[in-house]
């Protein structure tokens, strides 16, 4: 019997509430409204993941079971991953860290959580998309390329639409400024508003706005009228918000107190706010769960006096030196981690829970098959703007979810 | 994509008007626009010295099979789903103000673009402003696609 | 006598930096083994007048090199004019052979790649290839 449902997407961090799905017989049929991505998201992977241990098939009780001995006898575990987990998973997952003084980071620690730590330290001010959508006239996509990463961002949300103080759309009360290295898909759309600069030159390009902000003239190697007149825009505005993306925070990531100096001084003349540009559609979801409990956005130990934060305790720094086990959650570093350090996956135990079988799966010593966020399992994610939303289940499956998967390993834990 | 000289040279050319065009070369705008079809030259379906003509035209035509009537092509491999062209399109707007208008997807039927498994799909083409008595030339849905996935031949 | 073999192809200092693409990433996302995933995956775009400095044709093959590792992956010409002297890959298995185990602030070069690349005649390094030099 064939029913239309009403679905919030789960393919990125835009989470996006409107889109139609065609069910029929508990099987996904078509999709209306969803982009490339999170098509590819609901009609899910060719190799679904299987539950073996040490490379062969297992029974699931036992994978389990053989994990939690493992992390019983591990002494640095490591827990990763947790970005295409529901918020509840996640809770489980801290939880789970806390009982083994394990260390638990997540792939925003090479990705936004820097930049979440300087919105939640410094209280940088933020607003939602709905706002964007309504008030913004001045939008600025810095090392961000939205479409191609998120690609209903313009579309839904930050330049096409009417909004309520936009009512003439983008043609006449909008303006989308583009700062990266190439001319990317999103730069094409800002036509003669995109700034192309060197690699690495956002910190000189930020201070020479600055400048130009400040009414100094810039020094930098740059069409100087050009970053003046960006100022004049800037200034202007009543209502402008900066997307920030890896192309701007890997740039500046020894320097992110350029981002809090920026924005204090875009707010000396105008209205502006920062969103990250978030990818993994509950990222930031881990950031804020983890950051309730601990204080801290990631990167973190569980000890006997308390959770502690640092570099070193970053999957990456772990991977290198210190963890004796790690468990990856919904992520595939042999994928996404320079192989310079993955490789350090072959020398520990892994246990891995996603969907699908992914490279880390083939180092992996249990693989525990887990069903799909938001489309076999309900839950709440946090979106790009750091506002919760509602994710729902699909379809019915006899599968585990990732949550029931980690609370059995606690379960089982000597 | 191939032109109505092309098209032509492929023709009886002998303005006999039993396609009812005045001439073979208005024919020819029309084959390229989709406005008719090859099957309405009798002389090319019903006569054996021009069956060359009618097997070349069949391949010249067919990466037109895409087209709409008013010359809307969707090249899909290059489309991305991302919906601009469906809340910038003014007729979208005008038909569906609260959904496409707003950047939601289309809440009626009435609109032109509507993504369906991550492609972007066109109806209701007579409604482009494109077309008919009043046409210009919009270029709404063409701009804001990031991948030149819209044409109009 | 053909000289020409003895020759070693002249290599070139690039930087490359990684960027994200909606089709490769969903194509990826349904099937990462697959062929189309890795046709996608193991490309270095460059810019036209680039390619002619290094003497590097559209569509041939390459060899990167950086400290921690190498790959072959296919060149595509950019439609735009890029900036001199960098080359650019989608984020994937083929890119992150190459990145240093170096981090600053727990983040590694992702977009700040140093490589010498140069022609060559070897196929498209596969996932299996990478997988085993690991």
């Amino acid at each position: 019997m064939e029913q239309s449902v009403t679905w919030t997407c789960t393919g990125c961090a835009l989470l996006c509430e409107d889109i139609q799905v065609i069910i029929n017989n508990n099987k996904i049929e078509k999709v209306e409204n969803a982009c490339l991505k999170g098509k590819a998201r609901l009609f899910g992977c060719k190799h679904p993941a299987r539950s073996t241990i040490n490379q062969v098939d297992a029974d699931i009780s036992e994978a389990i079971s053989q994990a939690a001995r493992i992390l019983t006898d591990s002494e640095h575990p490591l827990l990763y991953g947790w970005s295409n987990s529901t918020s509840e998973a996640q809770h489980a997952g801290i939880e789970l860290a806390q009982s083994l003084g394990a260390v638990i980071d997540s792939t925003s620690s090479f990705c936004q959580g820097i930049t979440i730590n300087e919105i939640f330290k410094n209280n940088l001010p933020a607003c939602t998309l709905e706002d964007v959508r309504e008030k913004a006239d001045v939008i600025m996509y810095w090392g961000a390329d939205p479409m191609s990463s998120h690609p209903r961002h313009l579309s839904k949300y930050s330049y096409f639409p009417r909004g309520e103080l936009r009512q003439r759309g983008y043609e006449e009360d909008r303006k989308a400024i583009c700062i990266d290295v190439r001319q990317s898909r999103t730069a094409k759309i800002c036509k003669d508003k995109f700034y192309m600069i060197p690699p690495q030159g956002d910190a000189e390009f930020i201070r020479g706005l600055m400048d130009g902000l400040s009414g100094r003239v810039p020094k930098l190697d740059y069409d100087i009228k050009r970053i003046l007149e960006l100022a004049a825009t800037l200034k202007k505005a009543e209502f402008g918000v900066i997307f920030v993306g890896l192309g701007l925070i890997y740039s500046i990531k020894s320097q992110m107190q350029l981002l809090l100096e920026l924005i204090n001084k875009l707010n000396e003349f105008s209205n502006f706010y920062l969103i990250p540009m978030t990818g993994h559609f509950n990222m930031r979801g881990f950031n804020h769960n983890l950051f309730e409990k601990t204080g801290f956005v990631h990167r973190v130990k569980f000890t006997d006096e308390g959770a502690i934060s640092g570099t070193e305790y970053s999957v990456i720094e772990q991977l290198k030196n210190g963890a004796d086990a790690a468990v990856i959650v919904g992520s595939d570093p042999l994928t996404s981690l320079p192989a310079s350090v993955s490789r350090r996956l072959k020398n520990i135990p892994v246990i891995l829970i996603d969907p699908c079988t992914n490279l880390t799966s083939k180092v992996a010593d249990i693989t525990i098959p887990c069903s799909v966020s938001g489309i076999e399992v309900s839950g709440t994610a946090i979106r790009l703007d750091g506002q919760t939303q509602e994710i729902s289940s699909l379809i019915e499956s006899n599968g585990l979810s990732d949550e029931v998967i980690i609370r059995r390993i606690m379960e089982e834990l000597d | 994509m191939t032109s109505a000289m092309e098209i032509y040279q492929l023709l009886p050319k002998t303005n006999c008007k039993k396609c009812s065009e005045s001439t073979c070369m208005a024919f020819a705008v029309a084959l390229l626009t989709r406005a008719k079809h090859y099957g309405e030259c009798p002389p090319l379906m019903e006569e054996e010295k021009y069956r060359d003509y009618k097997t070349k035209l069949e391949q010249l035509l067919k990466p037109l099979e895409g087209v709409e009537e008013n010359g809307l092509i969707i090249h899909e491999e290059l489309c991305s789903g991302c919906g601009n062209c469906v809340v910038a399109c003014p007729v979208d707007v005008a038909n569906d103000p609260h959904g496409s208008g707003r950047g939601f997807g289309p809440t009626n039927e009435k609109v032109i673009f509507k993504v369906v498994d991550g492609k972007v799909k066109a109806a209701n083409i007579m409604e482009c402003r494109r077309f008919g008595k009043d046409k210009i030339l919009c270029r709404a849905c063409i701009d804001p696609c990031p991948t030149e996935a819209i044409e109009f031949v | 006598m053909d000289i020409g073999k003895f020759i070693k192809a002249p290599e070139y200092d690039i930087i490359i930096v990684t960027y994200r693409d909606v089709f490769q990433a969903s194509i990826c996302e349904a099937d990462r083994f697959g062929p189309e995933c890795r046709e996608m995956s193991a490309v270095i775009i460059l810019d036209n007048t680039e390619m002619k400095r290094m003497g590097i044709s559209n569509e041939s093959n390459v060899l990167l090199k950086s400290k921690w590792g190498n790959v072959v992956v296919k060149v595509r010409a950019s439609t735009k004019s890029e900036q001199k002297g960098i080359g650019f890959m989608v984020n994937s298995p083929w890119s992150n052979a190459l990145v240093s185990d170096e981090t600053l602030n727990g983040i590694p070069e992702y977009k700040n790649i140093h490589v010498k690349i140069t022609t060559t005649k070897e196929v498209l390094t596969s996932l299996e290839d990478l997988l085993a030099g690991l």
